[in-house]
């Protein structure tokens, strides 16, 4: 090992707030970023992790990372279910710091996705505070919370930004779920003191998935609607993406602090469709001026609030500005604060996400 | 003003609390769960002032005038005989109880204490199955149903709530007497119901594990069933259960001695069968004209339901609910009729009782 790179190694474990011998928890390890994290931790040269995932969930990654890393690390895979809390206190044990990363994501009814964001967080916060010691909590939120409101058009959506209050004025689970998972961690921390940090990630991607995200445009009925136009996207590698909520857990001096996770060099949505398009696959698009959008979403609201709901409010203003509206991204704090720098430039990570895409058509 | 409490804070409350909004005269008072974030939720969500974890406390404390019930089945019965005893009308969502003689004894309770009963089976009350009652009613089957047929199917795909019982050996659902089925069926079994005339009818079931859950190492959880109900007067039905059958039906026919009726409840229509048939070609030329303009009259209904904001999903629920405040406001009589909730009752554990032998007969077998 060279001279540098030594230096490097040991100062990045002295700065550390646990060492790599000590246990550290990631919930939701099976999935697309939680599988990740737990690379990149033993990547790190953590040695004790263990992955808490469903019981429905595939472990054949993960056993796969055994493999690799069997020898030198100790790695637990426990399959449970966070609703319960003898699970919770089982997989917290003796831990240092826990990644949470395990939610209710894709529920499309509010009590599904509150039962599996919320009440699983408390069940686990709780056996924390039964089980005692444990250094800190990171708790991977989403840019969803965000109201993105009383701002003007571009402006900067960054960690000062204010997060929604009113859960009348939420049309979806997902983003109430985290609000109130967000909120309830932050009264954990609050009365009795669990050290905690919250992470946002934008939008997550990577060889693995395929979706083109809302922000982009919508795929109905056979058209695609493109309606990002101009407008940067908050994308993040998935590796880098995992990267800064490692640090997020190993970071000294960031307690009760939120980071949000982007990308640096954000391409414009309309230059993302044009790789895809010319890298994956071909299709015709349509492009929706904000202004159509706007007026569109604003209909559709009031239609819905006028009909008690004949049309469920998919489209609503608040859609319109966490999705839709120009604004600016910032990833400052997360390099001065945690230290993080994109390991994947962001060139490379959409060529891997495009390759991952074609891979996949093939297989299906 | 009703005064109103959802016990069971669940994904079923939401569209309760949805309807209830919607219904003047009533007002949401106090909200229940056992777990108190999820009754906080539901009650943040609705602006409801009042959260509860024990139903003994929301019924002292608040003294509702009627209690949804949106609790896992098991708890039912318990839970309305406790809302009975407190004076509260109680709507309990289906399955009605886990059997005949909880669901007999619950009925016979809210008979004494003078208040009333519904059972969830809101599938009755769309706006296709309205329209289905009205005609037979005006006589247009020319009889007593001779056959009928209700198809009701579930489509498994790869939700949570499949994945989660399929992988979780202590699901609620799996403690019910017919797993799977138990929590489902009784919307169909309640069509049939409906016109059956006698209240201890012949049942023959069969059901099997299909070929899908096999493959995915399942071997309790029935997910496709068929059923025979025969009456003495000759009244015949057949019940489909399907998993697997695509289209997956929601779909009751319905033949008389004189005309015959299809209600699907999917695509909201009503067509009728005319017992009457052509001469010679005319045979194959009039009724094909006949059903594309019956056809277009169900779109014609539909898209006039829609403008006028009266075509909900939960269409049924929403009259359901109202129909009932209205029995316990005016004194109508209650919407869905205690021996129709009986004999659905009875059937679904003729049915599980049959389902069980054959399941016991087959490991049997297979030792």
């Amino acid at each position: 090992m060279a001279e540098s790179e030594l230096t490097e190694s040991v100062m990045t474990q002295e700065g550390n707030l646990i060492g790599q011998n000590e246990p550290v928890l990631v919930t939701g390890a099976t999935g697309f970023i939680g599988y990740k994290v737990v690379e990149t931790l033993l990547e790190r040269g953590f040695r004790r992790i263990r992955c808490f995932a469903r019981p429905t969930s595939s472990m054949s990654k993960l056993e796969q990372l055994i493999a690799r890393y069997g020898q030198d690390a100790e790695i637990d895979l426990i399959q449970g279910n966070l609703l319960r809390r003898e699970d919770c206190l089982d997989a917290v044990k003796d831990i240092a710091v826990i990644y949470h990363l395990a939610a209710g994501a894709g529920e499309k009814s509010f009590p599904d996705a509150f039962m599996n964001s919320v009440v699983t967080t408390r069940n686990l916060l709780d056996a924390v505070l039964q089980q005692g010691g444990l250094r800190r909590f990171v708790n991977v939120s989403s840019f969803t919370v965000y109201t993105n409101d009383r701002k003007p058009s571009g402006a900067l959506l960054d960690e000062s930004c204010s997060v929604e209050s009113d859960p009348r004025r939420i049309t979806d689970p997902y983003c109430y779920a985290k609000v109130k998972q967000d909120e309830l961690v932050m009264e954990y921390g609050k009365k009795h003191r669990i050290p905690y940090v919250i992470v946002r990630p934008g939008s997550v991607f990577g060889p693995g998935k395929t979706q083109i995200t809302g922000r982009v445009g919508i795929d109905t009925f056979g058209v695609f609607l493109h309606l990002g136009g101009s407008n940067h996207l908050p994308f993040t590698y998935v590796d880098n993406c995992a990267d800064a909520i490692v640090l997020a857990g190993l970071r000294q001096g960031v307690d009760g602090e939120s980071f949000n996770i982007v990308d640096d060099d954000l391409p414009t949505s309309r230059e993302f469709l044009n790789l895809y398009k010319s890298n994956v696959r071909r299709f015709r698009s349509f492009y929706v001026p904000h202004a159509v959008s706007y007026l569109f979403c604003l209909l559709w609201e009031k239609y819905s609030v006028w009909s008690h709901g004949q049309l469920p409010p998919v489209f609503s203003l608040r859609r319109w500005r966490a999705e839709i509206k120009p604004t600016g991204y910032s990833n400052a704090k997360l390099k001065s604060r945690l230290g993080w720098a994109p390991k994947v430039p962001m060139d490379e990570g959409l060529h891997r996400f495009f390759d991952g895409c074609r891979e996949m058509r093939r297989d299906a | 003003m009703l005064r109103v409490a959802i016990v069971g804070c669940g994904k079923i409350a939401d569209a309760h609390a949805h309807q209830i909004r919607r219904i003047s005269d009533c007002d949401i008072v106090a909200v229940c769960d056992t777990e108190p974030l999820m009754a906080r939720q539901l009650a943040e969500r609705f602006g409801i002032s009042r959260c509860f974890t024990d139903l003994g406390e929301l019924l002292s404390e608040t003294r509702p005038d009627v209690v949804h019930l949106t609790t896992p089945p098991e708890s039912h019965y318990k839970l309305a005989v406790m809302c009975l005893e407190r004076g509260s009308h109680v709507y309990v969502e289906k399955p009605f109880t886990l059997n005949y003689p909880d669901a007999k004894r619950l009925l016979a309770l809210a008979d004494e204490k003078g208040l009333k009963v519904t059972a969830g089976h809101d599938a009755q009350f769309g706006h296709v199955a309205r329209r289905m009652r009205a005609l037979v009613k005006s006589g247009y089957l020319g009889g007593v149903p001779v056959h009928m047929e209700s198809s009701y199917c579930y489509e498994l795909g790869d939700s949570g709530y499949v994945r989660a019982l399929l992988t979780d050996k202590q699901h609620w659902v799996r403690r019910l007497p017919g797993r799977l089925l138990h929590n489902i069926i009784s919307h169909g079994i309640a069509k049939v119901a409906e016109f059956l005339q006698t209240d201890s009818p012949h049942v023959i079931a069969h059901g099997f594990v299909s070929p899908f859950l096999k493959a995915r190492g399942e071997t309790e959880i029935i997910d496709e069933l068929r059923v025979i109900i025969s009456e003495e007067n000759g009244t015949t039905a057949y019940f489909t259960f399907s998993s697997q059958m695509r289209p997956a039906l929601h779909q009751l026919r319905v033949y008389g001695p004189t005309n015959g009726l299809i209600v699907d409840q999917d695509q909201e229509t009503l067509i009728r069968l005319p017992g009457a048939k052509g001469k010679s070609y005319v045979e194959k030329f009039v009724p094909s004209l006949n059903f594309a303009g019956q056809y277009l009259s169900n779109l014609d209904m539909n898209v006039r339901s829609f403008l006028r904001r009266d075509f909900h999903m939960s269409a049924g629920m929403h009259y359901l609910i109202e129909s009932f405040y209205r029995s316990i406001t005016e004194g109508s009589p209650v919407p869905i009729p205690y021996r129709e909730i009986l004999l659905t009752a009875k059937l679904m554990d003729d049915i599980f009782r049959q389902l069980d032998v054959q399941q016991h007969h087959d490991k049997g077998s297979s030792l």
